[in-house]
């Protein structure tokens, strides 16, 4: 794995500060974190050393600040615009996970200009209701993210930072796990989309995938084996593999190349 | 009691023992090996007229003690032969194959034949790992994820890709599907407690053959079920799937002269030269995983003391079921009894038995030991 630095940054937007990793070099990609808040995975190093990532931490994240004016995950879709513009300088491809992929798939449908290549990595937001989530129990929980809990990072933060991000999410979702609006915006969708589930995910259900692929005029699904709710960190080889050949070759990632993918 | 007749299209020219691994194909005439075909397709087409359930056949490499490299052609043969009887695959040796593949032609020939396919999905005995240069340590590995991309293939309604860690398909969608709904019934080998077990965890149902000690059995059933349960399945005696060497005849006399020269044929010519690869995958491999030192002991023991035995050792030992059809029926009961089956695959077609001491045998089952064991 090639040693990417990370560093934190800060830029100032109209709502508020955001505070972002920046690490990597090569065509730019907007990162957006899950519930978890913003980590560099394993899979995020691989990638970076082709792409240059920008991962901004959801206000209220990681002790960051709340913006009184972001309340909704429209509201951050359009954040995420705000510092696509900012910092990335324009258009790039999006990579997101779990409750960032809700915010990417907003963000693809109000900006289609802005996103170039599309990557969800079982995106929140389609769930019916009752189906799949998260358990409270911190074992149970463990269990239903990671198919290899060995792989997952250590947690350095403390538990209130940990549930306050927990409430963060709460306030932004607003009580709903299948946003109607936005399935019927998926249509409207331009950019063309991975759609990334483990074969062992019990957080979002296949089916969300399958709403999906039926609604995105150009959507591909891929599923990686061995992997449960968190790809990046079960399956990185696996997943910087499939996610590295779709950023590079677009639709003809199905074709294999001499020597791998 | 259900009842599978199951044939392994067995070379039965030689004279004797092939002097080694793989075995010299000079001596494969394709005339005679025409005829063999055609007989053995009569016979098996024949199981149906039998009551037979279901009519298996498996897949085996460079050896002339199965000629079936493939058992989804002579399936497919059968699909056409036959019109209720099951059609077992038991099965495609998934681990050495591509799993699209198989997945496609398992779904061709449940369509083919009605949604009459039992998909078995096996791992195979450990040479066939040197006939398809597959690293014998991945074998289990491969099982699991060609299993689970076989079902995905078999019900996912959309296009898909797999990033796996043996197989990547950044595309798939099979045409056809299979016929049955959500897919069909899978079948896997449960012959030591860690094959057991994965077949449990994968909810289909287990299959034990050549059984040397019916102890032994006992553990391997058990471990599946209480794998079985822990996945969400209660297994019943259907389930559980127990094949045998099997030959009834007029007299216990009778049936054991023949079925004691077939497996003499079988373990000293057709096996000789198998037992010598086998060897080489063990001790150069870790083909039972975890357990490989005791498995591996486990397997090669089992083939040896199956070698070395006698009919009536065998009888006593409950590994074959031998005799006139009361003899024949009072083993199964015992076996039931100790193991809880609902369902005997039976091995008659056992090395150079002649054809027509086989069909004998069937009509046998079909007139004395069927009506009866059907109750069993």
């Amino acid at each position: 794995m090639t040693d990417i630095l990370f560093t934190k940054h800060t830029v100032a937007l109209d709502s508020g500060l955001v505070t972002y990793l920046k690490g990597g070099e090569g065509r730019p990609i907007l990162h957006l974190h899950s519930a978890g808040g913003p980590r560099v995975s394993p899979a995020i190093r691989m990638l970076a050393g082709r792409h240059a990532f920008y991962m901004p931490a959801t206000p209220g994240f990681n002790a960051t600040a709340e913006h009184p004016t972001v309340r909704t995950m429209v509201d951050l879709a359009e954040l995420a615009a705000k510092f696509a513009r900012a910092v990335i300088g324009g258009p790039c491809d999006v990579i997101a996970e779990s409750f960032g992929g809700w915010q990417a798939l907003w963000l693809a449908v109000r900006h289609p200009d802005l996103v170039g290549q599309l990557v969800l990595q079982a995106p929140a937001g389609l769930r019916t209701e009752g189906s799949g989530g998260l358990p409270a129990d911190p074992v149970e929980r463990m269990r239903k993210l990671y198919a290899l809990p060995e792989r997952a990072p250590k947690e350095t933060r403390t538990p209130e930072v940990l549930a306050e991000n927990q409430r963060q999410r709460d306030r932004y979702v607003g009580g709903i796990s299948l946003d109607k609006a936005l399935e019927a915006a998926l249509p409207g969708l331009k950019a063309r989309t991975l759609i990334v589930f483990g074969t062992a995910d019990e957080v979002v259900p296949i089916d969300c995938a399958r709403r999906l692929t039926a609604g995105i005029p150009h959507a591909h699904l891929s599923y990686i084996w061995g992997a449960a709710h968190v790809p990046e960190w079960d399956q990185p080889d696996r997943v910087a593999r499939l996610i590295g050949a779709f950023l590079e070759h677009g639709e003809a990632f199905v074709v294999r190349r001499p020597g791998g993918t | 009691m259900k009842f599978s007749f199951f044939h392994l299209m067995p070379w039965t020219d030689l004279t004797e023992a092939p002097a080694r691994w793989p075995v010299n194909n000079s001596g494969f005439d394709p005339e005679r090996g025409k005829q063999l075909y055609d007989g053995y397709i009569d016979t098996m087409a024949f199981a149906e007229q039998c009551g037979f359930d279901w009519v298996g056949c498996n897949e085996h490499h460079f050896s002339p003690y199965g000629l079936m490299a493939n058992c989804n052609l002579i399936g497919a043969v059968l699909a056409q032969r036959t019109k209720k009887v099951r059609l077992a695959m038991l099965g495609n040796l998934i681990p050495l194959l591509n799993p699209i593949r198989v997945a496609e032609e398992y779904a061709m020939l449940d369509v083919l034949s009605g949604g009459r396919l039992i998909a078995g999905m096996i791992r195979g005995v450990p040479h066939e790992y040197i006939a398809y240069n597959v690293v014998p340590d991945e074998s289990r590995g491969r099982l699991r994820e060609a299993a689970a991309l076989i079902v995905k293939a078999w019900t996912e309604p959309e296009p898909f890709g797999w990033e796996g860690e043996f197989y990547q398909y950044p595309s798939v969608s099979i045409w056809p599907r299979p016929l049955q709904r959500p897919h069909p019934p899978i079948l896997m080998s449960a012959s030591n407690e860690e094959s057991a077990e994965f077949a449990g965890m994968q909810r289909a149902m287990m299959a034990m053959t050549l059984i040397a000690d019916l102890k032994v059995a006992r553990r391997c059933i058990d471990a599946y079920r209480a794998s079985a349960r822990a996945h969400g399945l209660e297994p019943t005696p259907d389930h559980i799937v127990l094949g045998y060497n099997s030959l009834i005849a007029e007299t216990d006399e009778q049936a054991r002269h023949y079925l004691g020269e077939g497996q003499r044929y079988f373990h000293r010519i057709l096996m000789q030269p198998i037992r010598d690869a086998q060897r080489l995958v063990i001790q150069k491999s870790r083909f039972f995983g975890e357990s490989h030192g005791q498995h591996g002991e486990g397997f090669v023991n089992r083939l040896s003391m199956l070698k070395e035995r006698t009919i009536s050792d065998m009888i006593e030992a409950g590994s074959v079921l031998c005799g006139n059809p009361e003899t024949v029926l009072r083993q199964m009961r015992r076996v039931r009894d100790e193991l809880g089956n609902g369902h005997f695959i039976l091995n008659m077609k056992i090395g150079n038995i002649p054809d027509d001491v086989v069909r004998r045998s069937m009509e046998l089952f079909r007139d004395h030991v069927l009506p009866e064991a059907r109750r069993l």
